[in-house]
């Protein structure tokens, strides 16, 4: 199978255009889909146990009252969107569900989704939140027995070179998303936040060789193009999953340049390749955990925390940072005075987003945005 | 808010009356403590099990308690809001942002705010003992706290447990947990250890657990009293008499005031003397309490209802674990939790909620063993605002009570900000709630 041609002309709708794309690659695979929420759980593990990966994605602004009869009101709207989608059935094509004890309101999705919607597979990938020696036992343990769950429902064996073998290919799209980050480094950047978001989301319903030819035209297409000459301030994006372009869009629009970004659906995932250990587990811990910077994992007190965040300013040449936190988002809405404080005093302003995953009302959040590139 | 809706809470028992005496006495001798030396001082969440800090002989405070303590005497909201202004949104939990306004008036002021309600306030800790037993943001506060206030060292410790469709029973998975909460443990006592100076004496942890074990066994066979009609013993007690199993557990004297306890519940039963004069509901309570307005209890009660099963706060819950190796009895005990919340198959806790009881049961079939041993027919579910970890299930645990024939209601405000708390709307609710359960049963 080879990636759609047409693909980026279809990317202004990414997440819409990836749910149609796995329907058609399952059809034409036989092979069954396994959905996603937050990245500790490899996917390169399901991939190489012959299951599709899929990153799940919600649709914001969405009616989410599909799932008032499971969960509250007061919870993550992205969360609740979620479920939603799935009580209406707009899921129907996973064979799977993983979800990883990342924060609170996704391990309780877990427990009602599987309880309410069992699917053929599930599996709640749990995570320590120390980066300890045990810790990170605990997280190699676990990698075993979510391959072993896995190898169960495909009847595939998943021998350490099939595994190392996926890692290299998933490192391979590692490599090219790096090299059009570094197009983002340049005074006028090539490539937009927004186009980038867009083709990670995608991405993210590939199989890792379809995604590597997309990722190549990408790239080819990027370099060949004229940038838009006009200065802009540079930004970077940095808070809650974000699995939808809109807010970039308005940035963009406002004038702004996403140069770089901290989100679970961005960097974090590509930044560094998965070290290709003897035992492939070693490397997928280190990748996944050890260094994987999400703020649910504690990595002590003091501002250090956030220094591969300034590195990352400072590479991308970035003139301010818009925190974007979705409603109930503990980790993150813990992290903002102390990130904000530290990224003052480094010189770096910083606004606050905080939204109910729906981006609206989009006309004050532009207001604010654009205040904000102005005094920038 | 409007300060005159709240009230203060009435209890029943001479016992829990006592502990106005006795926890000004036990706070006295911290303060003592505090002030007579440079003894080194940790902040400490639940979930860090106290039988080890006796065994340090270390002086500890417990903020969230603190945060219960601010919340009663309605001075949370100024803290809460000095954390707003901060950049803590009041979406986050509200022990911990009492907590991040407190410290920082103490940091800007030099001195313990004198709205603090202890003579003196928290003293200025030396170290932070978290634990991530409950939530995320046990994770985070404890983190914020050193960074912005004080620059301490912290230990969280990281207890985990199995999903509710993993069978906790396979050796493998059994082994694959307990090596994490042993090696967990033994990394929180060489933390402690290392900044207390002092080395952990095996036997003093195994006398401290011998003594927490009675009298948790006594405060087992008390909330099994309740199981009686007219049921002796309300929310007001419960909810006060779990103080001591935060300051006093592993002390005789815990166990001289769960034993008293025990014994003045057992004579209520006697003699058949309840809380209310007719038990017209007999109630299960989910959810964290307003502590700001604990007199709501007595007000359910002068309308005949009773709360004879709380979900929360059964942080000492009893089990029965052999005390030669005390390192191993910490770990099973928590893992026996783990097992037991996996026996009841509660689908949207045990992932999170992990190796405590703490609410544990949300959804889970436990609800229906207690529907019939507490002959229960209703259930208020207080959905915190705050406190996502606590209240986010409870829809699913109405549906499943529901599906008993048992009533519920979902009202919402908060455990610590009395802003959310809107009195007259809030018992309109309940009064209607209560009258819906009358028709119902009056086939109505």
């Amino acid at each position: 199978m080879t990636a759609n041609n047409h693909i980026t002309t279809h990317l202004s709708n990414a997440a819409v255009e990836s749910e149609k794309r796995i329907r058609r690659i399952k059809a034409e695979s036989g092979k069954p889909v396994i959905g996603y929420l937050c990245c500790f759980a490899p996917p390169e593990i399901i991939s190489a146990s012959g299951a599709i990966p899929f990153r799940i994605t919600g649709r914001p602004g969405e009616d989410n009252t599909a799932a008032d009869a499971y969960v509250e009101p007061y919870g993550c709207t992205y969360v609740r969107n979620i479920l939603a989608r799935a009580v209406r059935g707009e899921l129907e094509y996973l064979d799977g569900l993983v979800i990883s004890h990342s924060c609170d309101m996704i391990q309780r999705l877990y427990g009602i989704w599987t309880y309410y919607h069992p699917l053929p597979y599930s599996y709640m990938f749990n995570v320590p939140h120390q980066v300890s020696p045990w810790g990170q036992d605990f997280f190699k343990r676990e990698l075993g027995f979510f391959q072993e769950s896995l190898e169960k429902f495909t009847a595939t064996r998943v021998t350490p070179s099939a595994l190392k073998e996926t890692v290299a290919t998933y490192n391979r799209n590692r490599t090219l998303v790096r090299e059009l980050y570094n197009l983002r480094k340049e005074t006028i950047p090539a490539v937009e936040g927004s186009d980038i978001l867009n083709l990670l989301i995608y991405g993210g319903s590939l199989p890792p060789d379809d995604f590597t030819i997309l990722l190549e035209e990408k790239l080819a297409k990027t370099k060949l193009r004229k940038p838009r000459e006009e200065k802009a301030p540079r930004i970077m994006l940095w808070g809650s999953i974000m699995d939808d372009p809109s807010l970039l869009l308005m940035i963009e629009e406002a004038g702004g340049r996403i140069v770089a970004d901290d989100t679970c659906i961005g960097f974090r995932v590509w930044e560094k390749d998965v070290p290709l250990t003897e035992n492939p587990y070693d490397g997928l811990t280190d990748h996944y955990f050890v260094n994987f910077q999400c703020p649910r994992t504690d990595r002590g007190p003091g501002v250090n925390r956030f220094d591969y965040l300034l590195q990352r300013a400072r590479e991308y040449n970035v003139d301010g940072v818009i925190g974007y936190c979705i409603s109930f988002c503990d980790p993150h809405k813990f992290d903002y005075p102390d990130l904000r404080d530290y990224l003052k005093k480094e010189g770096l302003p910083m606004l606050l987003i905080d939204d109910n995953y729906s981006f609206e009302p989009a006309g004050s959040i532009k207001t604010r945005l654009q205040a904000f590139l102005e005094m920038i | 808010m409007n300060q005159s809706e709240m009230s203060r809470a009435k209890r029943h028992l001479e016992t829990t009356r006592k502990m106005k005496e006795m926890l000004p006495r036990f706070f006295m001798r911290q303060m003592e403590r505090r002030f007579s030396g440079d003894e080194p001082l940790a902040w400490c969440m639940v979930g860090v099990p106290p039988e080890l800090l006796k065994a340090f002989d270390l002086l500890f405070e417990w903020p969230e308690n603190f945060g219960t303590m601010c919340a009663s005497r309605l001075v949370a909201p100024h803290f809460i809001e000095v954390a707003e202004g901060d950049g803590y949104s009041q979406e986050l939990c509200s022990y911990v942002t009492n907590t991040m306004g407190y410290c920082k008036l103490t940091k800007d002021k030099g001195e313990p705010p004198e709205e603090s309600p202890l003579p003196g306030g928290m003293g200025t800790p030396s170290m932070l003992l978290g634990s991530g037993f409950i939530c995320e943001p046990r994770w985070k506060w404890f983190q914020s706290i050193a960074t912005r206030f004080f620059n301490v060292p912290v230990y969280s410790s990281d207890p985990l447990a199995p999903p509710w469709d993993i069978d906790p029973r396979d050796p493998r998975i059994e082994e694959h947990y307990l090596a994490l909460l042993r090696e967990d443990l033994a990394g929180q006592i060489d933390f402690m250890e290392k900044h207390t100076g002092k080395k952990l004496d095996l036997n003093l942890l195994r006398e401290t657990l011998a003594l927490s074990h009675e009298a948790l066994g006594y405060w087992r066979d008390t909330l099994a009293l309740r199981k009686a009609v007219p049921c002796p013993m309300g929310s007001t007690d419960y909810f006060h008499s779990i103080i001591p199993q935060m300051y006093l557990v592993g002390d005789q004297e815990a166990v001289d005031f769960y034993k008293e306890m025990y014994e003045e519940v057992k004579d209520r039963v006697d003699r058949k003397v309840g809380i209310v004069e007719e038990e017209k509901y007999r109630l299960i309570w989910f959810g964290l309490p307003p502590w700001f307005n604990m007199g709501i209890f007595n007000y359910l009660e002068s309308l005949g209802a009773i709360v004879a099963y709380e979900s929360t706060y059964n942080v000492g819950d009893y089990f029965e674990v052999d005390l030669s190796d005390p390192l191993e009895a910490i770990v099973r005990r928590t893992w026996q939790r783990a097992v037991k919340m996996h026996d009841y198959g509660a689908e949207t806790m045990p992932e999170l909620c992990n190796p405590a009881v703490f609410g544990g049961f949300s959804g889970s079939s436990l609800l229906d063993e207690l529907v019939e041993d507490y002959s229960l027919n209703g259930a208020l579910m207080h959905l915190t605002r705050s406190c996502r970890a606590v209240s986010f299930g409870e829809v699913h645990t109405k549906n499943r009570l529901a599906r008993l024939g048992v009533p519920s209601l979902i009202f919402e405000s908060d455990m610590a900000d009395p802003r959310l708390w809107s009195d007259a709307q809030i018992k309109n609710r309940l009064h209607a709630f209560l009258e819906t359960m009358d028709k119902a049963a009056g086939g109505g």
